[in-house]
């Protein structure tokens, strides 16, 4: 018997997504990403100031926002022909570090683990820890209390999720200290980027906090703290989850897809940019025997609207790409247009990152077993986020470095008036993957802005060739024994970590009528 | 504020009648020859944690999440404390445990019951519903839906108060103030909503039952009541002209920033005073400027944000060469 499910709103995602799956034997033969909201920021910004550009699209999303911002400012770096000091890249560099290091706690913690605990496993702790005790008063009053929002209702807890009482607890007790961490993390970040979310100070052609010495200071003191959750709490409860009760998904190699991934490469280590924190490249079919990173070429990306709704017909560089909503178009189903590398589709990411760099953490992980999917891009995250917090660390001493040396520089202040004509390309990596961000100018004006955000990578419809994006594809053959109960579906979703809001497409509400389940 | 019977009950309990109930409890105490405060503090404390917390239904349309991480960056107190203590969120896509119809059945339910807080983030469509749909329907629908029963409903961000940038763009959003006309709407206008503005505004309704003091717009006059440029700390140097040029120089780094933009004698707003992230910076702190987010007609009316050629920062700088932007009395 095949059933189709519908799962509209996904949560504890950003934005708004509907999940559709065909199961079949217990397991998914089909699947359909749709995005249900688009605001339409790109046509928005033609005939405006350049300059606004930053500032609106950071806009894109209030979770990612900086990454937005950044990219933005390297489009416009490229068209405003500016040449950004070294401060101001390495004070660029501070708030995107900022940023990574808390969106990717929040994912594990926020978004994620309530897939992986029974959260009621709680009450059964007999442990004496005082701490952990304050964690089980709170969460067995709200029981008592019978008012257990938002941690329920929920999907019903299946034979992966964790209910040993010590581990449960300290996960939910981690889960509570994350948000104060997360929260002092987008502080930190603030302390240069001017307020969170949404920065203020990355500008085309460098950034406008004149940082001072208590300034670098503070965010190392803060960043100590940071870096001491993410070792110590962070890391350790990944690894613990990753290799102990979800190693048998880690195994099966739930939630892979194409394997095809994709990295810009992002954070510059040195003024020249020669040294990245996370390096460029792509890999075509990543397997056993074939780990080969290729150099990337942007020319070859390509978006097809094939399935979406828009009026344009063949697939397009997103330098010409338009964007007239046409929400009549048969054939479509979601807005989200689908990016493609050389025709194909592939993923961003984290894990994207790590198997590009090849981190030899995550490759020692696939080397035990871990196939790359939902288990690996937890791992990947977490393995990154140190990357991150190392790289942090050189940068206050770098700025150091710089602010203590004549001719001390934030800005090309040049290059503030922006061209008569010009266009440019800015390629960075965002906490969910490969972003791009691409201008041309006119008449000092936008006259095209487009962009191609991870989740636009990653939630991409089906193409001209009818060939799956990233999320359907990592969802094909996923267990669902109990299709009330669609629990992987979800997993296998969050572990992209979506953010839907910046993908923005939209879909036909005629064949989305359903919030239930439907049978077939 | 609508008058609703549940609203009323919680706030009976939570609100303004706390007072009577400690003197309630005190007198109790009393009877029973248990005089000390402290005692009379904690029945009353252990008869509150029984009791009902205040339903909140958070709605997100088209918006991009930033208002929500913005609430949860309270850190004092902390925002799991207020998500698992002193409120019941029965609703935030971005929160809850649960997906798809599960949660659209709660939250269907929460409305049957009535009396809740309603929190909206992000506009709403006016060219097309198709461009906001989630759980299979309009935004503009379920908005309208929970809007009926709530006992009180606080616009969170530019785009749910006026439509923030949305409204510039082809599908043509709009804040509550046009989708729910008629309805008192509480108005968070920046962009995104600033943590001590909604958890604020939230706890003063669980202390005093009410509203705070709106303003013509629907902002609470306690944090929307100053124009930004009165207190802003670079504005002895707009008294001078002294204008920041290049943000390379340390001596001017703390001019005025009218020539990149600014829009601070425009807007209203406590920023200057209350700074942002636990006081730790601020958009004319970091040198960028204001670029007026509290004010109705945000994003469109502000723009080009970082330039004083556009309309906008000229008619700031005629009314400053006509004298009507006097300079701040020094006493």
């Amino acid at each position: 018997m095949r059933k189709r499910i519908v799962i509209d709103p996904v949560t504890r995602i950003e934005g708004h997504l509907k999940i559709e799956v065909e199961v079949e034997n217990g397991k998914v033969k089909d699947a359909w990403s749709s995005g249900t909201m688009a605001r339409g920021f790109e046509k928005l910004l033609r005939g405006k100031d350049p300059r606004d550009a930053p500032f609106v699209t950071s806009r894109f999303c209030g979770v990612c926002f900086s990454v937005h911002q950044l990219t933005s400012a390297r489009a416009l770096d490229k068209a405003f022909g500016a040449r950004v000091p070294w401060g101001g890249t390495l004070l660029r560099n501070l708030a995107m570090g900022a940023e990574y290091i808390y969106d990717h706690v929040l994912h594990f913690y926020h978004l994620s683990a309530l897939d992986y605990i029974d959260i009621m496993a709680i009450a059964n702790y007999t442990g004496k820890d005082k701490g952990l005790l304050s964690v089980k008063d709170k969460i067995v009053g709200l029981v008592k209390a019978r008012d257990t929002y938002p941690l329920t209702p929920r999907y019903k807890p299946d034979e992966f999720c964790v209910r040993d009482p010590d581990v449960v607890i300290s996960a939910v007790k981690h889960y509570i200290d994350a948000l104060s961490m997360n929260a002092k993390a987008r502080n930190m970040g603030a302390i240069f980027g001017g307020r969170t979310p949404h920065y203020q100070s990355i500008v085309v052609g460098g950034f406008t906090q004149y940082p001072d010495i208590n300034m670098v200071a503070k965010f190392r003191s803060m960043l100590d703290e940071q870096a001491k959750f993410v070792n110590e709490v962070y890391i350790p409860d990944v690894l613990a989850f990753g290799t102990g009760p979800l190693f048998p998904l880690a195994k099966m190699g739930l939630g892979g897809g194409h394997h095809n991934y994709l990295s810009y490469g992002a954070l510059e280590k040195d003024p020249e940019g020669t040294d990245l924190v996370f390096p460029p490249g792509i890999i075509i079919e990543f397997g056993p025997n074939n780990g080969k990173v290729h150099p990337v070429d942007q020319a070859k990306i390509t978006e097809s609207v094939k399935h979406a709704w828009y009026k344009e017909e063949k697939p397009q560089h997103p330098y010409n790409g338009a964007q007239e909503f046409d929400l009549d178009r048969t054939g479509a189903y979601s807005f989200v247009k689908a990016p493609r590398y050389d025709g194909l589709p592939i993923e961003v990411g984290p894990l994207a990152r790590m198997l590009v760099a090849k981190d030899q953490t995550l490759l020692g992980l696939v080397k035990q077993g871990a196939k790359p999917g939902a288990v690996a891009r937890h791992a990947a995250r977490a393995i990154e986020t140190k990357l991150v917090v190392d790289a942090c660390s050189k940068w206050c001493d770098d700025l150091l470095e710089a602010m203590t040396k004549p001719g001390f520089k934030i800005h090309d202040t040049d290059h503030w008036e922006p061209p008569a004509v010009g266009m440019g390309a800015g390629f960075y990596e965002a906490p969910r993957g490969a972003l791009g961000h691409w201008v041309r100018i006119k008449d000092q004006l936008i006259d095209n802005y487009q962009a191609v955000v991870p989740s636009t990578w990653n939630a991409s419809p089906r193409d001209e060739k009818g060939v799956r994006g990233p999320y359907e594809e990592a969802l094909i053959g996923v267990p669902v024994p109990d299709t009330d109960n669609p629990i992987n579906v979800v997993r296998v979703i969050r572990s992209f970590d979506p953010c839907l809001a910046c993908a923005i497409h939209l879909i036909d509400p005629k064949t989305n009528e359903i919030r239930k389940f439907i049978v077939e | 504020m609508d008058k609703n019977k549940n609203f009323d009950n919680w706030l009976d309990i939570h609100g303004i009648s706390r007072r009577e109930f400690l003197k309630y409890c005190t007198a109790t105490a009393a009877l029973l020859g248990l005089s000390e405060l402290g005692f009379a503090t904690r029945i009353a404390d252990a008869l509150e944690a029984a009791s009902k917390k205040p339903p909140v239904i958070w709605l997100e349309g088209q918006d991009c999440a930033g208002c929500s991480i913005s609430f949860t960056g309270s850190l004092n107190p902390p925002a799991a404390s207020i998500i698992l203590d002193k409120i019941s969120l029965r609703y935030h896509e971005a929160i809850m445990a649960g997906s798809g119809h599960l949660c659209e059945s709660t939250c269907h339910d929460t409305i049957q019951g009535g009396g809740y807080i309603l929190v909206v983030e992000g506009s709403i469509p006016l060219a097309d519903d198709r461009f906001c749909m989630v759980g299979g329907r309009p935004f503009k629908t379920i908005v309208e839906e929970a809007a009926q029963r709530a006992a009180a409903i606080i616009a969170v961000g530019a785009c749910a108060a006026f439509g923030g940038i949305p409204a510039g763009g082809p599908t043509r959003g709009i804040g509550l103030n046009k989708a729910l006309p008629g309805k008192t709407v509480i108005n968070l206008s920046t962009c995104p909503v600033h943590t001590d503005h909604l958890v604020g505004t939230l706890l003063y309704m669980l202390v005093a039952g009410k509203a705070p003091a709106l303003d013509k717009i629907g902002r609470p006059k306690a944090y929307f009541g100053q124009v930004i440029h009165d207190n802003c700390r670079r504005r002895s140097y707009f008294d001078e002209g002294l204008f920041l040029e290049d943000w390379n120089d340390p001596k001017q780094k703390d001019w005025c920033l009218l020539d990149k933009g600014c829009k601070g004698p425009d807007t209203y707003s406590d920023c200057p005073i209350r700074k942002w992230n636990d006081g730790i910076n601020s958009c004319i702190d970091c040198g960028a400027g204001c670029q007026g987010c509290a004010e109705p007609d945000f994003y469109i009316g502000m723009a080009p944000l970082f330039t004083a050629m556009g309309e906008r920062s000229q008619n700031i700088l005629a009314r400053k060469k006509a004298g009507l932007i006097p300079k701040m009395e020094t006493t």
